[in-house]
């Protein structure tokens, strides 16, 4: 491929493409993120394929090994363009009907499409799903349409063409200027304005600028960035080409964890082929501006996500933070001018100059504009990537995108905005998703995390939970996140080991603010989130756990006890069967009693009664 | 500019400095623990924590990472005070064996610590500060030591925890390791290498950049470049850093000083007998067995153990010290024929001053003679013993170690009996030598000494502080033992001396000057290349008919090479012609 | 007397080193013989070597120049102005068939008490070894060309 040299050359190239890929031609989409090869869709694409060949269609029909298409719940997932037939859960087998009955014949095959969980209702394609027809899903939706390893198909649906706009006519200036009236906030958390941070970063001094993409997705339970670059990576990279070019930076990195083997692949091809066609490197496509990216592989560490760790760990220093009175993008990577941008910061870039800012500002709320995309997880039917409009209501997405609490279980509360993130309770459902509201109610935006929990989930040993994780994950350079974390996990550990002293809960209120206050970078200063949103809203669960020595929510095993109502056993003796310890006895038939003493205190014998005998105290 | 407050001080703003730095200046004290001169700042132990208002907005920040902006800081408020009480928790949990930072817990009204001790944690003296890191990376520039894990689990150590070649044992990490944390042998395949102080007498050790002692003239520092770092392998360079008036300066060079001076007083001082043929006494091989001067210095508020009696072997309060006099003084065989002089006297001091120290420890003086020649000497000898210190008359023939314990062979003449005694430490009061640098002066200044290097003065009873020399002058230890009072009456006698010389309007010289007879010189001009003082030149005669010699009298020194080079005798000596030393010679001859 | 030869020796010693030297010997108790008629010079290039001779003349059976060690000179370089010319002077022994060994010139310093008597009793026992000087008739009444 000869390298493209002007504008007028891409849109050419553009036309070829889309002559090829677009239209309405047939073919067939085999979701293929990581969480869809977990789940098997490498077999069931495979199979696709091999019935396209035995069929010889290969020329006809085009299949495209997709990222993910969000619906993890439901993955694999294979959608049949034009007409859009939707199957989840697709098993290999099922490849020869869906090539016979849809893809030739054109019909839906009805046992193979998605019922809705509450309604009942079959759904033929993804826009009659409640999960999806609620969604705005702007940046996620193209992961459906291309290839990600195609440059092809990413300009078949319009890629690049930002980027086209921008060098044939607007000024840096322009850029930011856009970038600013559209309201787009950064998506990593912080929440700064994107075009603000773009024009403090390009008056900044120094004689190279930098751009820096953070793909380092460090939350439990987030998983956008890495559907984003290993769905659709272009749109990451002409993102980060615009702002290089409104920056003036002639350098990027993206930093991206090396846990996320499939998204450092699809995003170095994307590299190659951009660079091949002329869309990185010198002169691109003749305008004079050079830019090119390197890749920065993380070794997973949660702290590399906060910027100056991030950029201490590309220069090869250890990832710690440093103090940030002076702004990275005045003295970031090698002391030079660096704007640090989010992935999914990053491909909002392209939406916006494509459609203009007017149309962006008109999505989201008064101070938070545009879609967002969380994952949605936990104890939700439908859980998966969800992108929505800011502002939509938490009952909404729990609810109508997530199709309600699972085994209609009582709803409790969402994790929201990381491990340092809070919980938003059942009294806050009809609060609107933007980053004043969430902060006002004690949790944040944080990178998009949203883990649903219902009543069986103790907030007591969340809050151990997540206060577990970033005590593991703490860098360790200062002392009250390093020690104030830990002491606090084992005042948490205490508590819901039993041994909780009523003093405990001033103690750790005290030590979230000296670890808020303390800390040297927002990964500290947020840290007690967690503990101080559990204890805003649950505070009675505490004082349960602390006084009466016992667990609500039955999950801190040293304080529930199993037994078994004679009254509701049948003696099926499945739990004395499953009971890895053997110490559930009884005749077969009649009833069966846990010996309390020698009880781990599983769950298991809880789980697999089938008759609701064995309660949990 | 705008205007910066701290405290309710006004002072400018000063972006380009820290808030730390600006309130030091202005006096203002801020806690530190991972803050050091020498290195950018850090900002992990979070102790120097202030509070900024900013727009009526009151945040906390580092002081020594927070740019003195304009504004107001508070540097004593609650918010401040109640971080710092529990960041210094956290720290004694995590350190509790960190005595520094119990002091500073204490400043700041923490006994106790809400928080369960980290057992899981190794060392439980560090903060992790990080500073023997840092220092080591970006000072010292060996990086041998590092941050080991993450989080609660991070550790100080050595690559691979072993220690490496890396580690050059310099012990700046102990040095700037604000909790005494390090354990050097985690870290060093080299046993550390200190530096003995020379004043200390090698009983404490002294960085490379010193004072030589606490009187020094002047009183500043030296660099002691064989040791520097810096002059090392050009790293370090701390001590400029932190240096505030920027006085340190690499490129110095020693310098030899021309002076012309009118006269010289030598006051080369002593030394100690160096005890090589006293192998049986064990000094210095002994831990526990010392000189006179040595335990001056440990009885010194200066010394090395701020004054408390303890031994250098294993730090313990002696409960018995034997002084051992005469130890190489008075014994013409294996020392010094004669005796010292200061020895019994200090003896009875150094014995005076245990006793006060350690009042149930005992004191034993083994002696030959108790000399007391001086006034209140007596005196002084008497309170010693009234104050319970042993005196037994006798030699010493050999002190050896046993167990802890130092065992000392004796005898007391006095009963007739060989006492064999259990110390736990030995004093030797070893004799006084001349400076081993005397003897090259003397033969530069042309000064008379005797056997033992000790200057001679040009007579024993008439003129005890001048010497043979005219304008050399003696004081002190250099001209023979002698004790302060003694020595300051010499000095001020030799000042004296050199004054009246000064105060003179006229010099005497010695008239045996040479001269010529015109009549008989030739104008060779042999004599004015052997003149060593210029003291001769050829000038014209009056009648223009040849040459003749000038003499310059005031220049000659009278050394009468002049005279004995002229082949025509017209050169000679005034009161010494050649004739009246052959008379001299015959007069012997012929007796 | 046991009927030894006792010679007489001339002594030509620096005031400033030999002659201290002497002193310390005495003061310090050392016994060398009296055979030496010690005469205090200034410096040991104040030594004409007429000196020499003339003692020879008078009856000295051997003749001994002390002066300080190299360096060590008051005068600054006196003692190698004596030690060039007592290399000629004992040239112009041999011419006059005096022994050599008959003169000596010995660097003895202010604290080489030790030295000096050492150095007394080995020359005038190798004095006492060569026996009288006998000087020819024709050489001893003649006079110098000084006065």
């Amino acid at each position: 491929m000869k390298k493209l040299k002007s504008v007028a050359e891409l849109e050419a190239l553009r036309k070829k493409a889309q002559k090829q890929t677009g239209g309405d031609r047939t073919f067939v989409t085999v979701s293929g993120g990581t969480c869809g090869q977990a789940r098997g869709s490498v077999s069931v694409l495979d199979a696709v394929r091999s019935e396209i060949k035995n069929r010889k269609l290969e020329n006809r029909v085009k299949v495209r090994a997709s990222g993910c298409l969000g619906f993890c719940e439901r993955e694999p997932i294979v959608a049949v363009y034009p007409q859009g037939v939707f199957y989840p859960s697709v098993k290999p087998e099922d490849a020869p009907r869906i090539v016979a009955d849809t893809v030739v014949g054109g019909k839906a095959i009805e046992e193979l499409l998605y019922v809705d969980p509450v309604s009942n209702q079959k759904a033929t394609s993804d826009g009659e799903i409640l999960f999806y027809s609620k969604q705005q899903r702007h940046i996620l939706g193209n992961n459906g349409l291309i290839e990600p390893t195609s440059i092809l198909d990413y300009l078949g649906i319009g890629g690049y063409a930002a980027l086209a706009k921008v060098l044939s006519g607007m000024t840096p200036e322009e850029v930011i200027d856009t970038i600013k009236q559209s309201g787009l906030r950064g998506r990593g958390g912080g929440g700064f304005p994107t075009g603000v941070k773009w024009e403090t970063c390009r008056n900044a001094e120094g004689d190279i600028h930098y751009v820096v993409c953070n793909a380092d997705e460090g939350d439990p339970g987030a998983y956008m960035d890495r559907s984003l670059l290993e769905g659709n990576p272009h749109s990451v990279l002409e993102g980060m080409i615009i702002g290089a070019y409104a920056i003036g930076a002639s350098e990027g990195y993206i930093y991206v964890r090396q846990e996320y083997p499939l998204a450092c692949e699809n995003f170095g091809i994307a590299l190659d082929q951009a660079r091949e066609f002329g869309l990185l490197g010198k002169n691109i496509l003749g305008s004079g501006f050079d830019f090119d990216v390197k890749v920065s592989r993380g070794g997973g560490a949660f702290v590399c996500g906060e910027s100056t760790a991030l950029m201490a760990s590309i220069e090869g220093k250890p990832g710690e933070p440093r103090a940030k009175h002076v702004h990275t993008v005045e003295k970031g990577l090698w002391d030079r001018p660096t704007n640090l941008n989010n992935v999914e910061t990053w491909a909002n870039v392209p939406l916006i100059i494509n459609k203009g800012w007017e149309w962006y500002s008109k999505i989201g709320t008064e101070k938070s504009k545009g879609t967002k995309i969380f994952s949605l997880v936990g104890k939700v039917n439908n859980t998966g990537l969800v992108e929505i409009p800011m502002g939509m209501t938490l009952r909404e997405i729990v609810y109508d995108i997530g199709g309600g609490i699972k085994a209609d279980k009582r709803f409790k509360a969402v994790q929201t905005g990381g491990p340092s993130g809070g919980v938003v309770p059942e009294s806050l459902l009809d609060l609107p998703v933007d980053f004043e509201r969430l902060v006002e109610a004690g949790s944040m935006m944080g990178s998009g995390g949203m883990i649903v929990m219902d009543e069986g989930n103790c907030m007591v040993d969340i809050a151990k939970y997540f206060i577990n994780f970033l005590k593991e994950e703490s860098c360790g350079k200062c002392t009250p996140c390093r020690e104030g974390l830990t002491q606090m996990h084992k005042i948490l550990a205490a508590i819901t080991d039993g041994k909780g002293k009523l003093e405990d809960i001033a103690l750790l209120e005290d030590l979230s603010w000296t670890i808020g206050n303390g800390s040297l970078c927002q990964l500290g200063a947020t840290a007690p989130n967690p503990v101080l949103s559990t204890l805003r809203y649950f505070k009675s669960e505490y004082e349960t756990h602390i006084k009466d020595r016992r667990c609500p929510a039955g999950v801190c095993r040293a304080l529930v006890r199993y037994r078994i109502e004679e009254e509701k056993c049948t003696g099926c003796a499945l739990c004395a069967k499953q009971c890895p310890e053997q110490v559930i006895s009884g005749e077969p038939k009649k009833t069966y009693r846990i010996d309390e003493s020698k009880c781990i205190k599983c769950g298991i014998c809880f789980d697999v009664c089938k008759f609701d005998a064995v309660v949990v105290e | 500019m705008g205007k910066l407050i701290i405290d309710g001080i006004e002072t400018e703003a000063a972006p380009s400095k820290t808030v730390l730095e600006v309130a030091r200046e202005l006096g203002i004290k801020i806690p530190t623990l991972c803050s050091h001169p020498s290195l950018p700042p850090y900002g992990s132990c979070r102790i120097c924590v202030v509070e900024a208002i900013w727009k009526g907005r009151s945040k906390l920040h580092t002081a020594c990472t927070f740019p003195a902006w304009e504004g107001e800081i508070r540097t004593d408020s609650e918010p401040v005070r109640r971080l710092r009480r529990n960041i210094l928790e956290l720290m004694l949990a995590e350190a509790p064996e960190a005595e520094d930072i119990r002091a500073l817990a204490r400043e700041f009204g923490v006994e106790q610590t809400r928080f369960p001790v980290r057992e899981e944690k190794e060392n439980k003296k560090c903060i992790m500060c990080g500073l023997c890191v840092r220092v080591c990376q970006d000072v010292v520039g060996f990086a041998a030591i590092g941050f080991e894990n993450r989080g609660y689990r991070r550790e100080i150590a050595a690559p691979f925890r072993e220690p490496s070649d890396a580690c050059t044992a310099c012990g700046a990490c102990s040095f700037v390791c604000p909790t005494g944390a390090i354990d050097r042998r985690l870290f060093a395949k080299v046993e550390p290498k200190p530096i003995p102080s020379e004043f200390d007498q090698g009983t404490t050790s002294r960085p490379c950049i010193y004072t030589p002692f606490p009187q020094a003239v002047p009183n500043k520092p030296v660099i002691d470049t064989r040791n520097c770092v810096y002059f090392k392998n050009g790293n370090c360079q701390v001590c400029a850093k932190v240096c505030v008036p920027r006085a340190v300066d690499y490129e110095q060079q020693d310098e030899v000083l021309e002076e012309e001076v009118g006269a010289i007083v030598v006051a080369t001082g002593f030394d100690l007998f160096d005890m090589k043929t006293y192998g049986s006494y064990g000094l210095h091989r002994h831990p526990d067995v010392m000189s006179g001067l040595d335990f001056e210095r440990l009885l010194s508020a200066s010394g090395p153990t701020k004054g408390e009696v303890r031994r250098p072997s294993d730090g313990k309060v002696p409960k018995r010290v034997i002084f051992v006099k005469c130890a190489g003084s008075r014994d013409a065989e294996q020392g010094m024929p004669y005796c010292s002089k200061v020895c019994c006297m200090y003896s009875a001091k150094h014995a005076i001053l245990y006793k006060h120290r350690v009042p149930d420890g005992e004191a034993l003086v083994f002696y030959i003679d108790v000399r007391t020649a001086g006034k209140d000497f007596e005196e002084f000898y008497k309170r010693a013993t009234d104050e319970g210190v042993n005196y037994v008359r006798g030699k010493v023939s050999k002190v050896f170690r046993r167990g802890d314990k130092m065992v000392v062979w004796g005898s007391d003449t006095i009963s007739g009996r060989k006492l064999e005694v259990e110390a736990d430490l030995v004093v030797l009061a070893t004799a006084m030598v001349p400076d081993r640098s005397a003897l090259e002066l003397a033969r530069m200044l042309k000064i008379q000494h005797n056997a033992h290097g000790f200057f001679t003065e040009a007579h024993p009873k008439l003129r005890p502080v001048e010497t043979a020399t005219a304008g050399f002058y003696l004081a002190g230890a250099a001209q023979g033992p002698k004790d302060i009072p003694e020595t300051v009456a010499q000095a001020s006698a030799a000042a004296s001396k050199v004054l009246e010389l000064f105060s003179r309007k006229e010099l005497t010289h010695d008239p045996n000057v040479a001269a010529v007879d015109e009549d008989l010189c030739s104008g060779c001009g042999i004599c004015v290349d052997v003149c060593p003082y210029k003291a001769r030149e050829l000038i014209e005669r009056k009648d223009g008919k040849g040459w003749v010699i000038k003499v310059t009298e005031v220049l000659c020194e009278g050394c009468g090479a002049c005279s004995a080079a002229c082949p025509v005798g017209a050169c000679q000596q005034a009161n010494l012609k050649d004739k009246q030393i052959e008379q001299m010679a015959r007069a012997g001859l012929q007796d | 007397m046991s009927g030894q030869f006792e010679p007489k020796i001339a002594g030509f010693f620096c005031k400033w080193c030999t002659s201290a030297g002497a002193d310390l010997a005495g003061t310090t108790r050392l016994k060398y013989p009296p055979n030496v008629i010690p005469v205090t010079m200034f410096c040991s290039s104040r030594v004409d070597p007429q000196y020499i001779l003339q003692a020879f003349r008078d009856g000295a059976d051997g003749v001994i120049i002390g002066g300080c060690h190299p360096g060590d000179c008051h005068y600054q370089a006196g003692n190698y102005k004596t030690m060039k010319r007592i290399i000629l002077v004992k040239r112009l022994m041999q011419q006059m068939s005096i022994d050599e060994g008959r003169l000596r010139l010995e660097w003895i310093s202010a604290a080489e008490g030790g030295k000096f008597a050492r150095i007394i009793h080995e020359f005038t026992e190798e004095i006492r070894n060569l026996g009288p000087l006998q000087l020819a008739q024709a050489v001893a009444p003649g006079h110098g060309a000084k006065g």
